[in-house]
């Protein structure tokens, strides 16, 4: 026994696998991982057909993988490795100027794109006297690409737009194109620096764009609105880099004039759940998630019964108050959780304004616009 | 299962070390026998029987051939019997799709695939078990008796996977009587954290950027791109295999065997000669002991020997892959060593030079021919490297992966070496050096499985 002490590195190696091996045995395992955002493996029951058909080996391998202790931990190392030895990237995250992150996004898949511009195009010949907007929102990397390194390469998503929008021309829909209000205001901050959303004021300025495509309508000053802060916003960016010396974004955000909020039928107190402030999914925050119908009975409106349909992804969330100061009823659909029908809800309703509100990458990649058809 | 997963490393290596360690030595391959099965059935449980015929076959020819030395005949059915089975397994599970394509397209048919999924490591143990039973007839070693010994030598789990090509007559003295000390087993260590290192923190990284590139198709990228690209690729490839050697190796060591060098820093050959030399040696060993040989080698003449030569480096390319480009591959290389030997070789060996920017070209191209599949492609990778394309792709390349591209191009020549070897014994050196690599495998391990789903797309 003595003689082993003459090797560390035998004795360090042995105990380093087997305490390893020992810590990750006694740990309880985790459901959920929140930074990851998913269920975790559970261990598999074993039975001979799954043996057989190699479902078993392969989730018990997952389950370890997802199981081991103190995985976060080991996540950081490896992020914290990757920046020692000069890499700009880390799981697809691109590390920009000024502390922006940015997602690495190359191509896109052309075929549910061209049939995800169809369903709008068909939805809006589908309801030819109703007044429809498209707006689509680009990434932050292509209004803050000052900020990229040089050659990342990602795809054009303003040439993908222009044809976008030509491909779901019809005479009842109107474009609307943010970018050149939100590229004025790169300076501002648009965008987070670690999540992919944009920030209540990029929402603002999308906001002014779209008032630009309906008639009579004035905006309502983002100076005079009740703002609020909330700091320590790791967003997703952040999740999937790691980046030890992140700067964390701040939240800026306003007291929305509400009378009522109905969520799915159920009404809710208030249109945030800013108990989600205090989490680590700060942006779920807003409109309480993604949701599928909710219906919001403005304080502030103009008092004319004047009513708009929102049909948009989670960009919408932090956009959706703004309406409020124009339109007594707002109602919101989110195609991912929508229960009810498409033509359900527009016969049963009467909007003056449809407005279609959708990030360039959730258009291009949503597989429930199909929804529209029905 | 692989070495660099965290199951293998937190699962079974200390499962089976310890087990094999307590064993009382007299029942120790049996032992090993056993834990080399679970490794192997861990990945496909239904090729268990494949195994044991595989075991059973080899075993039983060997043994015929030894009970009937007096009867040539039957000593000749015995071999075929073995090459025939070790040949046909390799062929059924490994080729059968190919050439039902290949005779589809040809002729016009509509034969049906199959849809099996290749068992573990049939390319290198058919290959081992055959090289034993040829042995067995050559007369050059004797047939095991003992069958749990054999059977120990066939599924041994480091060498199963991914080689190295151990033949029996180099472990079948340590099969018997194996030293294992802690000297050996502080040996093995160092070299599976090598190896380790060399797939997960270096092949794996700098796979990244050629698996970028194909993601993004190769009609777009700029020409320094595509050599950085194809650098990459050449960096991977040998880290990955090499490390994966070295790591069986290493296990190999803690077990008391010796396990042949399967690399000797190819990347500073000289020729494509020398390359072959220091590239997969027990794969290039085999085919010229096993078949080069056989065939008559060099010694019937120029024509025969350059047909001799056609038919092993097209052998070679397709052991690597069912599909047109390997064998082009393999092809590719008989060209190229025909012509060195015939006109250069004496050339590039005494250039400084040149010699190096020769090797650098022609292995580029050879592992464009091995990285894609497609040789529509191979033909458009190839433009893009030597017709000029402009673009400023590259520098973000550059950039992000300099690094990494200057750490793995040093470690591919022996210029540390000798510094490494000063200090290897120094503690102050080897423990920090060794435990960093280590804990880093594992954070890249754990970080490779890391998968957030953020609705990432919303």
């Amino acid at each position: 026994m003595k003689e082993i002490l003459r090797y560390p590195l035998v004795l360090l190696f042995a105990l380093f696998i087997l305490g390893c091996t020992a810590m990750d045995l006694t740990q309880t395992n985790r459901e959920f991982s929140e930074m990851e955002n998913r269920y975790l493996q559970q261990k598999p029951k074993f039975t001979v057909k799954t043996l057989l058909n190699n479902t078993y080996t392969q989730k018990y391998e997952e389950y370890i993988n997802d199981q081991f202790f103190n995985r976060d931990s080991w996540i950081t190392i490896k992020s914290m490795a990757e920046s020692a030895i000069g890499k700009i990237e880390n799981n697809g995250i691109v590390y920009g100027a000024d502390h922006y992150m940015f997602e690495k996004y190359r191509t896109l898949d052309e075929k549910r794109f061209s049939d995800n511009i169809r369903y709008v195009k068909e939805f809006a010949e589908k309801y030819p006297d109703r007044h429809i907007s498209l707006m689509i929102v680009p990434s932050s990397y292509m209004v803050l690409s000052e900020k990229l390194p040089t050659g990342l390469g990602n795809l054009d998503q303003y040439a993908r737009m222009e044809e976008l929008f030509a491909g779901a021309a019809a005479p009842n829909l109107t474009a609307v194109d943010p970018t050149a209000l939100l590229t004025a205001h790169k300076e501002d901050s648009i965008y987070y620096k670690t999540d992919h959303h944009w920030t209540c004021y990029g929402a603002y300025l999308g906001y002014l764009s779209y008032l630009e495509s309906v008639e009579g309508k004035t905006p309502v000053e983002y100076e005079s609105l009740p703002k609020h802060q909330v700091a320590d916003f790791y967003g997703t960016y952040y999740s999937k880099a790691k980046l030890f010396n992140t700067v964390p974004d701040v939240i800026e955000w306003f007291d929305p004039a509400v009378e009522q909020v109905t969520i799915d039928g159920e009404e809710v107190d208030g249109l945030h759940d800013l108990q989600k402030f205090e989490e680590r999914d700060k942006y779920g925050a807003f409109l309480r998630g993604n949701n599928g119908l909710t219906v919001i009975k403005s304080s502030a409106g103009p008092g004319d019964g004047s009513r708009i349909l929102v049909i948009k992804d989670s960009y919408g969330n932090s956009f959706v108050p703004y309406l409020l100061y124009n339109y007594d009823e707002v109602q919101v659909v989110d195609l991912r959780a929508m229960a009810g029908k498409m033509s359900d809800l527009l016969a049963e309703n009467d909007y003056d304004d449809i407005l279609l509100l959708y990030s360039f990458m959730n258009f291009a990649s949503d597989q429930n616009i199909p929804k529209l058809r029905y | 299962m692989v070495f660099s997963s965290i199951l293998f490393l937190f699962r079974f290596l200390p499962a089976a070390f310890l087990v094999y360690y307590i064993t009382p030595r007299r029942f120790k391959n049996g032992v090993l026998l056993i834990l080399s099965l679970i490794f192997y059935s861990w990945g496909e449980a239904r090729y268990f029987p494949i195994m044991i015929a595989s075991i059973l076959v080899d075993y039983f020819c060997s043994r015929g051939i030894e009970s009937h030395r007096d009867n040539p005949k039957l000593c000749r059915v015995f071999l075929i019997l073995s090459v025939v089975f070790n040949l046909g397994m390799l062929g059924f599970f490994k080729y059968t799709n190919f050439f039902v394509e290949n005779l589809n397209a040809l002729f016009g048919l509509s034969l049906r695939g199959i849809s099996l999924r290749l068992p573990l490591g049939i390319s290198f143990y058919t290959f081992q078990t055959m090289s034993y039973t040829i042995d067995v007839y050559r007369g050059k070693v004797k047939a095991e008796t003992n069958i749990i010994d054999f059977g120990a030598f066939v599924v041994l789990f480091p060498q199963l996977i991914a080689g190295p090509i151990v033949k029996y007559t180099d472990i079948n003295r340590e099969l018997k009587e194996r030293r294992m000390d802690l000297v050996q087993i502080e040996d093995g260590i160092k070299y599976f954290i090598l190896g380790l290192g060399s797939k997960v923190l270096i092949a794996n990284s700098i796979g990244m950027l050629w698996t970028e590139l194909e993601g993004m198709g190769f009609s777009g990228i700029s020409t320094p791109l595509a050599w950085i690209g194809i650098l990459a690729y050449a960096l991977q490839i040998y880290f990955d295999f090499s490390g994966y050697s070295l790591m069986a190796i290493g296990l190999g060591r803690m077990l008391g065997f010796d396990f042949p060098k399967n690399f000797d820093f190819p990347y500073i050959s000289k020729s494509i000669t020398e390359f072959w030399r220091r590239w997969h040696m027990t794969l290039g060993s085999w085919f010229r002991e096993y078949l080069y040989f056989p065939l008559g080698g060099s010694r019937r003449g120029p024509a025969r020997t350059y047909f001799n030569l056609f038919v092993v480096w097209a052998a070679t390319g397709f052991w690597h892959g069912a599909n047109w480009n390997f064998i082009l591959w393999g092809l590719y290389f008989f060209v190229l060593l025909v012509i060195e030997k015939r006109w250069f070789l004496t050339r590039l060996n005494s250039s400084k030079v040149v010699c190096h920017v020769y090797l650098a070209i022609a292995l580029s191209i050879s592992w464009v021919l091995f990285a894609i599949t497609d040789l529509s492609l191979v033909g458009q990778y190839l433009s893009q490297m030597f017709a000029f394309q402009g673009g400023s792709d590259w520098i973000y390349y550059l950039r992000n992966y300099g690094i990494t591209f200057l750490v793995a191009m040093v470690l591919a020549t022996p210029c540390l070496k000798p510094l490494y070897q000063k200090w290897e014994n120094n503690l102050w050196f080897s423990i920090p050096f060794f435990g960093l690599i280590l804990v880093l495998s594992v954070a890249y391990l754990v970080d490779a499985s890391y998968n957030p789903f953020l609705y990432f797309r919303f």
